[in-house]
Formats: structure tokens, sequence, C-alpha cells
């Protein structure tokens, strides 16, 4: 099955819930303790594949963030904050307890958003190559600038497996306005500071709950030294690397991640 | 029709260069002293234009070899003690990429108080990839700019008790224009358009609605402001709030106007060459726009030959003329040119002429510019829709 049909299989089982007066598209599978997980830059729709897997073990609630995928963007969002104090409203409208929050990429810096904030809800933390940390200091750069690359660059910044050379045009138009939304909304809370909070790297050791990170040895997008500052900042955190895995972790190795989860849960 | 001398200013040595023209290309490449002789040659030129009875029109960008000018009011700050008579036409200040809309407020009250009320102010989104250089953000750039115009106008024309302001990007304790313009309310103001959607909102505050080598696309912009005009204010536009930019090649002779079109072209060539991930940063267009831009692919955003079909990727001169971009040839041809232009986009009382660009000597634009002045304005002063010589005839 080709990408773009699972992507739209996945989506068929997506939800529209209302919280805090926000339309929020998710999808809720699987049966077992409850999973936050929460989608990188590429949407929920690009984590399907472990999505599935972790729903073996995990009641999954993935929703798409505010402004990625079919989900409402207030006009008053503009930060990654907006989004992690609106999980937490989330955690609060199911009343979900003992939560494992599990976050890629972009993801990863919302879960720590909302670790520092409150884990009253949540019992473990699972962060895969989370940005949200400085990711640039004066004329050093550690993340790769997305913004300043090409579509192709980006790609391969992105993962080690191939990824789809199919034009664009060729997309159904729901599939095009995803790609749009989610880019938009990774610009409006990534473009400047490029993917990170000043503020983040003093708040970090508020977050006590055992967290375990994930990154991928061939993360060339947030290289494996940039993993340092959040080992630092964590304290208590377990880095584990990932072999012939880069930044989406979630598309290079799956089944490797999903295991490590299911493992430390 | 008033004619408007215009200029790119561009640092021409670096065209050899091989790659991209703007947003990467390394500084390395800038001779600072080549680039003062150019600016002030490009400066004479719009002297020149004055005397000849040109308005003068100065834009702006940012690391690029394209376009020197990388302010507007610097250059006007200018032209405003070395000209006498000419309207000053900055198009435009990028308003939603500048930090800080009070020091843009200051600077054109400068300029106008300095020229003696000669300003005319376009306020523009600017291209797509500046957000790379300003670095302000690409999202929500629209609510922005009408936020920064708001505020740019409510300094201009105060003349009450200074006042705070407060609002979702602009903060400011108290606004006091020192010196305020010389123009009362405001200096005219401009804005830019390339759909008949844009230039709705522009006909409504009545500003002068201008668009920039948008051939048959021009046609859509002036037709939906002159509706959304007639609805706002009861009358119809008059032709000087419309504005076309063109590329202009004129001669004593049609081969040497012609090989002063292929210097002009290189206009063309070195502004299409951009990186293909700055040419659309998420979020600066509308979700729907961006699908739409995603379908169509590459030629979405061609002009169009009188036929219809897109302009092909390396034009010649005869095809830029039959889109609509350049008018090349001897006075009288360049003039039926223009008119037949003119009348295909039912009028319009600006022309913002390209008198100089891409490789075009000094020389060469001079003699331009003195033929167009002498042979060519006169003609168009009395161009009107209303003419017998002129009868209607539509883009195929």
């Amino acid at each position: 099955m080709s990408t773009e049909a699972s992507a739209a299989d996945f989506l068929k089982a997506a939800q529209q819930v209302e919280i805090q007066g926000l339309k929020l598209e998710l999808i809720v599978k699987g049966e077992g303790a409850p999973l936050l997980f929460l989608h990188g830059m590429d949407g929920v729709e690009g984590c399907s594949r472990i999505i599935d897997l972790l729903a073996r073990d995990f009641t999954v609630y993935a929703p798409s963030h505010p402004g990625f995928g079919a989900s409402e963007l207030p006009r008053a969002f503009s930060t990654i904050d907006d989004l992690a104090y609106f999980y937490l409203d989330l955690l609060d409208h199911f009343d979900l307890r003992n939560v494992t929050v599990v976050g890629f990429s972009l993801g990863g810096w919302i879960a720590a958003e909302i670790l520092v904030k409150d884990s009253s809800r949540i019992s473990r933390l699972v962060l895969g190559a989370p940005l949200g940390l400085r990711t640039a200091e004066r004329r050093g750069r550690q993340v790769a600038d997305i913004f300043m690359l090409s579509p192709k660059e980006v790609a391969a910044a992105m993962q080690v497996s191939s990824s789809s050379d199919k034009p664009l045009a060729e997309l159904p138009e729901s599939m095009l306005e995803r790609i749009a939304r989610n880019a938009e909304a990774v610009c409006l809370f990534g473009w400047s500071p490029y993917l990170y909070n000043p503020k983040l790297h003093l708040r970090l050791h508020r977050i006590k709950v055992p967290t375990v990170l994930l990154w991928g040895e061939q993360d060339r997008l947030a290289p494996l030294d940039y993993a340092r500052s959040f080992v630092a900042g964590l304290g208590q955190a377990r880095l584990e690397t990932l072999d012939a895995c880069g930044h989406r972790i979630y598309v290079d190795c799956p089944e490797a991640a999903a295991a490590r989860i299911v493992n430390f849960a | 029709m008033k004619v408007w001398q215009f200029s790119e200013q561009a640092y021409h040595p670096a065209f050899d260069v091989p790659g991209s023209m703007r947003v990467t290309l390394s500084a390395a490449h800038c001779d600072p002293a080549v680039a003062g002789t150019l600016l002030n040659r490009y400066l004479d030129e719009y002297v020149l234009a004055d005397e000849l009875g040109f308005g003068l029109m100065v834009n702006e960008h940012h690391s690029a070899a394209t376009c020197m000018s990388t302010s507007c009011m610097t250059t006007l700050a200018i032209l405003a003690r070395q000209t006498r008579k000419a309207r000053l036409l900055a198009l435009g200040i990028p308003i939603a990429n500048r930090s800080n809309p009070i020091r843009v407020a200051e600077e054109i009250a400068m300029v106008d108080v300095l020229s003696g009320g000669r300003l005319e102010v376009g306020m523009v989104k600017g291209a797509a990839y500046e957000v790379f250089m300003s670095n302000r953000l690409p999202a929500r750039f629209s609510d922005r700019f009408w936020e920064a115009h708001e505020l740019i106008m409510e300094a201009l024309r105060n003349t009450g008790d200074n006042f705070s302001w407060d609002s979702e990007n602009y903060h400011y304790r108290a606004v006091s224009l020192w010196p305020r313009p010389l123009q009362q309310p405001t200096p005219p103001v401009w804005m830019t358009s390339s759909s008949a959607f844009s230039s709705v909102e522009h006909a409504r505050l009545d500003y002068t609605c201008a668009t920039f080598l948008s051939g048959a696309v021009a046609r859509a912009v002036f037709e939906g402001y002159r509706k959304a005009y007639l609805e706002a204010h009861g009358r119809p536009a008059p032709e000087k709030r419309l504005a076309y930019l063109g590329v202009v090649a004129t001669a004593g002779d049609r081969k040497t106007a012609f090989e002063r079109a292929e210097q002009m072209k290189g206009y063309f060539t070195t502004a299409a060459r951009l990186d293909v991930q700055f040419r659309n940063p998420p979020g600066f267009n509308p979700v729907k726009a961006n699908v739409k831009m995603m379908q169509a692919g590459p030629n979405a955003v061609r002009p169009r030959l009188r036929s219809g079909a897109p302009l092909p990727a390396d034009p010649s001169i005869e095809q830029y003329i039959d889109a609509g971009l350049m008018f090349v040839g001897t006075p009288d041809e360049v003039y039926e040119q223009l008119k037949r232009f003119y009348v295909d986009v039912g009028g319009f009382g600006n022309l913002l002429m390209m008198g100089q660009a891409g490789t075009l000597s000094h020389a060469d634009t001079a003699d331009n510019l003195t033929l167009f002045a002498k042979e060519v304005m006169p003609r168009l002063e009395t161009l009107s829709l209303d003419a017998p010589n002129v009868h209607y005839e539509a883009f195929a």
C-alpha cells in the first residue's frame, strides 16, 4: 500500500472533538493504559505506523495539534505554550490519569512544555528527538534550518529511508490542504526563535517523571550532539539511541521505537 | 497618463556569478567601489528623468544583486534634495517586514517635508522571500501588514494629542511625529496588487493600485478595483488611481531599440534566479492559494501571451512585448504598443516605466529616457478610452 493511501486510510479513524471551544481532530485507538501521542512536523498522518503499533498495548490518544491536519487554529494561538496548555485541558477533558506521554520532534517539544507546567496526570515521558532547546548560538547552528533548505534537502535531513518523490499535484486536494496547513503551523510555532523556547532550559528540571530520550544515530536535522542538552537539563532521563535511524524515528524504525516505549512503560 | 522612471539599481557585474541572485548570494561578490559608482549613476539617471518630466519611482530589496536600493526612503531622501519638480514615489516600503512602523512614519514625514510635499508612499507586502532577511513571521503576514498600515496612517495624520498604541505586534507609549508630513492629512498612498481580489481593499481606501509586469492579469486587477471603487465611493475610479509597471526600450531605429531590450531582459532572467524554498515560505500565502499552487505546479504563475499560452521559459523580445511586459521599438511603435495595452486593460493613469533595467548602460538609458520624454510622453498625456481612434480589443 502506498504511503498516501495508508495515510488516507489511517485518517478515516479520526474524530472531531471539541475541547475548550476548539475543534480538534483526534484519533483514539487500541486498549490499555492511556498514551498521549504528540506528532512531529509532518502531522499525525506521518506517524500512522507507530501509532498503530502502540495501539496494541495502549489506548492511544493521537490528536492533530491545533493548526495541523483538520484541527482548528484559534487566532490567539501563536506559541508552543498555547499548545501545551491546550493539551493540559485535553487531559482534564478525558480525565486521563497515569498517562504515558510520547512526543516526537516538534511533538517532543510540546511534551516537554506540558510537563514543566503540570505533570499531575502523567506518569512517564518518552521524547523522540525532541526540539525546543536552543537550536543555534551566535554563528553556530546545531539544528539544521529547514526553512533554508530545498524540499529535497529537507527530505534527506529528516529520514534515512527513501521518501516519496511523487509530484504533489497528484495528491488529492484534502491531503494537499493538510500539507499546506502543517507547513504553515510549523512556521507559526517554529519560525523564530527557530524551533525553540529560550526559557525551556530553565524549566526542564521540573520534569520529575521517569523519562526516556530516543534518538536516531543518523539524525541529520538534530544530530545526536543536540540530545546532550536534554540529558543535562532533564537530570534523570535515559538516552537510548537507534541505529539506521534519522530524525523521523517513527518513519525510519517504528517497530524498534514502539518496542522501547512498551518496555519502558 | 503620467509616466514614472524606475530602475531596480542592479549590481549587474554579479549577474555572471552562477546560482541564485537573491537571499543566498554571498556579499563577497560585491565590490563596494563598483556599487558606489553604479548607485551614483542610477541617481544621475533619476535626476535626468526629473528634468525630462518623469515622476520618479524607487523600490527596495534586500540581499540581492538585482537591486541595491535597500531603503526606499534613503534613496528618496537624496532625490528630495537633488530634484525640484518630480513627484517621488516609494513603491514600496515593505511595512510588514519592518519591526518599527513608527520609524517608517518618521522617514515618510521627513522626506515629505524635505521635498516640499512631493512624496507618494507605497506600502507593500513585498516579495515573499524578503521574510528570510527581515526574519519576520511569514504566517499571518497579511494581518501584520494591515496592523502596521493602520498605525503608520494614525501617526501620519495625527495633529492632536500624542497617543499610545497597543496591538498584537506593536506597542508604543507615546507616538509623536517630529516632523509631521507636509501633505495633509497624509502623502498619497499606493499599494500593489496581482489579483482582482487584492485590489478591492485598495479601492475602498481610495489608494492608487499598481500592478507589476502582470500582463493580461492587469485587466482583472483593474476591473476588480473599478468595481469595488464604484461600490465604495459611488463614482467611477479615476484613471490616476491605476498604475502599470512595464519595461520600455525605445530608440531612433527598431534595431537599436531591440538591442537595448536585450540588455534590459537581464532584469527578467536574473530576477527569476532564486532557490525554490525561498519563493513561497509557508504561511505567506493562504492555505487555499498554496493548495492551488501545488496542484498547478511550476507553470502556475507564468505571465500569459495574448493567445493565452504561458510565456515560455526563455522568451524572445517579441514574446515579452506580446505578453505586455515590454514595450520596444521606435517611439511610434512603443506608443502603439502602450495604446493597445492601455485599451486591453481598460485604461490606467500611471505608467511605471523601467527605463533602465538589467545591464543597460548609462548612455543608452539617458537616450532611452530622453527620446521617450520627447516623442512618446506627450502623446500618452492625451491617451483616453474615449478617443475616436481607439477601439476595444480583448485579450484572447
